[in-house]
């Protein structure tokens, strides 16, 4: 093959490719074919060639640099949004689909969309700790820690959350700025004032799919054992231990306190302690064989 | 009580309930003789994932029982998913009905990517069989792998197609490879049923799609016992 034909064949190529939406390698022959042609006794003279090439490397970036400029969340209609919350929930829990849909909207960088959901959600009622807690999270993502703080400081103003949840949000909040060496000045929860009725707060059961025990002692010391819950009454749970992992059985005995576990819920993730009540053998049914663990959730 | 969230986290597969059965991720509603199941089309950035549903959309009217949904960034480029539900009638006594995603292949969108794949059924992996591609054909698949191990599902158990897109770029003088490469790259140990394709003129597009969810619904029938 010629030079000349060798040339051709090398533009085709890149043609294709940046029809093909390759530009990143479409950029990275050109630039291979201008080397060629600079190095070339023959066409290193030929200046259209070369100025020709520039041109079509310069076009290709731009290209490029207007997608790495354009929004990474464009706007998106209503009816999408709607998809969204639809097709990324995934519980048969009417309130914990909801809150799914709303994790979604934040997940696909739709902030706005995503605190008006948490928002609907804590004026319903529906795991409204949970619910604001993701809002603050979206107005820091979306706008500015001072979102976050103006929003908290509605929710002071107002009764939707009691003086222990305030804490928690601010503790949360707090927590986040830390983490991220965000210096914020975040307003006090009060003291409630006495004789002031407190609302009773209702105890907070999540629905727990799963959990992890980081092993501190014995037989697994630093590794990590999921288990599927199949069973829960309350904060009362239930496991099945595989045959195969009999070495545990020894080790969990009625009575042991585990203090390093993740719970899974449909919605979050938390830490927490459990303590053994009970472990028996399957005797029946398709998972005979295998074991059935207890554990009471730890209830700080 | 003290609720430590870690994270605003990817919701959980609900493991309890009458509706969902441990183990499956379809779901089976049991009075109404319903089976909903989703296939994803995963593979690296432009190998074809989302011309393969503009495919299926376009010649399979009769199967599609809304328009396709997609949502792109400025250079066409899936930025969030594309969305395309088929209901395919009924098969022993059940209606079938599956939902085909697509998910964005680009690096930077892992997080989005891990969503879309939250209860997957079956996969197609569509691979690129431009040289140019090789390398990223393999991260596309580790990445699918792991994506996989985090909700607990083994690669090697899931139904899987994979499909050697572009082939017809040979004909044009492209540097593609030869399938033998990518069978060696790809599926010398996951030895799934693998296709070669060109999506953009339709070829093996149904294949794939056929193949996949023969294996899906074979593996929910032995999961669900659907058909008893």
């Amino acid at each position: 093959m010629s030079d000349k034909e060798r040339i051709k064949a090398l533009i085709r190529e890149v043609e294709i490719y940046r029809k093909q939406g390759l530009l990143e390698e479409s950029k990275e022959k050109y630039e291979e074919i201008l080397k060629f042609l600079q190095g070339h006794e023959r066409y290193s003279k030929d200046k259209k060639l070369i100025e020709a090439l520039q041109r079509k490397i310069r076009a290709v970036e731009k290209t490029l640099d207007e997608i790495e400029s354009a929004p990474e969340t464009p706007e998106i209609s209503q009816e999408v949004h709607a998809l969204i919350r639809r097709l990324f929930s995934f519980s048969e829990n009417q309130d914990t689909a909801v809150m799914e849909g709303a994790i979604a909207l934040a997940k696909f960088g739709q902030y706005d969309e995503a605190i008006r959901a948490f928002q609907d959600l804590i004026q319903e009622g529906i795991m409204p700790l949970v619910a604001a807690k993701n809002a603050l999270m979206c107005h820091v993502t979306l706008s500015s820690p001072d979102a976050a703080i103006t929003q908290f400081k509605q929710w002071l103003s107002q009764e939707t959350f009691s003086t222990k949840e305030l804490r928690y949000l601010r503790s949360t909040l707090g927590d986040y700025f830390a983490k991220r060496g965000i210096t914020a000045d975040l307003p006090q929860v009060s003291e409630p004032i006495p004789g002031e009725v407190q609302e009773k707060e209702e105890e907070v059961i999540i629905d727990i799919s799963s959990f992890v025990v980081q092993w501190e002692h014995g037989p697994r010391a630093g590794q990590r054992t999921e288990f599927d819950v199949s069973f829960q009454s309350g904060n009362k749970i239930s496991a099945i231990l595989p045959a195969q992992q009999e070495d545990l059985v020894a080790v969990l005995e009625p009575g042991l306190q585990l203090s390093e576990i993740e719970y899974f819920s449909p919605i979050a993730v938390f830490k927490g302690k459990g303590t053994i009540s009970g472990m028996k053998k399957i005797s029946s049914g398709p998972k005979r064989g295998d074991y059935s663990l207890d554990m009471t959730v730890e209830i700080e | 009580m003290n609720l430590n969230t870690i994270e605003m986290c990817e919701p959980q597969l609900e493991r309890k309930g009458s509706r969902n059965i441990v183990g499956c991720m379809a779901l089976f509603n049991v009075k109404d003789r319903v089976i909903e199941c989703k296939l994803v089309y995963y593979g690296p950035g432009r190998s074809g994932k989302t011309t393969n549903l503009e495919f299926i959309f376009k010649a399979g009217k009769k199967y599609t029982k809304s328009d396709m949904v997609s949502i792109n960034t400025k250079g066409d480029r899936t930025l969030f998913f594309d969305f395309l539900p088929l209901g395919l009638g009924k098969i022993r006594g059940c209606d079938v009905k599956v939902q085909l995603y697509t998910m964005p292949g680009q690096a930077k969108y892992s997080s989005t990517r891990k969503l879309v794949l939250k209860n997957v059924d079956g996969v197609v992996f569509v691979a690129d069989s431009l040289e140019i591609q090789r390398k990223e054909n393999i991260v596309s698949l580790k990445d699918l792998e792991q994506n996989l191990a985090a909700q607990n599902i083994d690669i090697f158990k899931i139904p899987l197609v994979i499909q050697y897109n572009k082939r017809d770029l040979g004909d044009q003088g492209l540097p593609i490879m030869p399938i033998e490469l990518m069978e060696q790259d790809l599926n010398s140990k996951l030895k799934a049923p693998s296709f070669e394709a060109s999506a953009v003129k339709g070829k093996g597009v149904g294949d794939s799609l056929k193949k996949c969810l023969v294996l899906t619904l074979r593996h929910l029938q032995k999961e669900l016992k659907w058909t008893q």
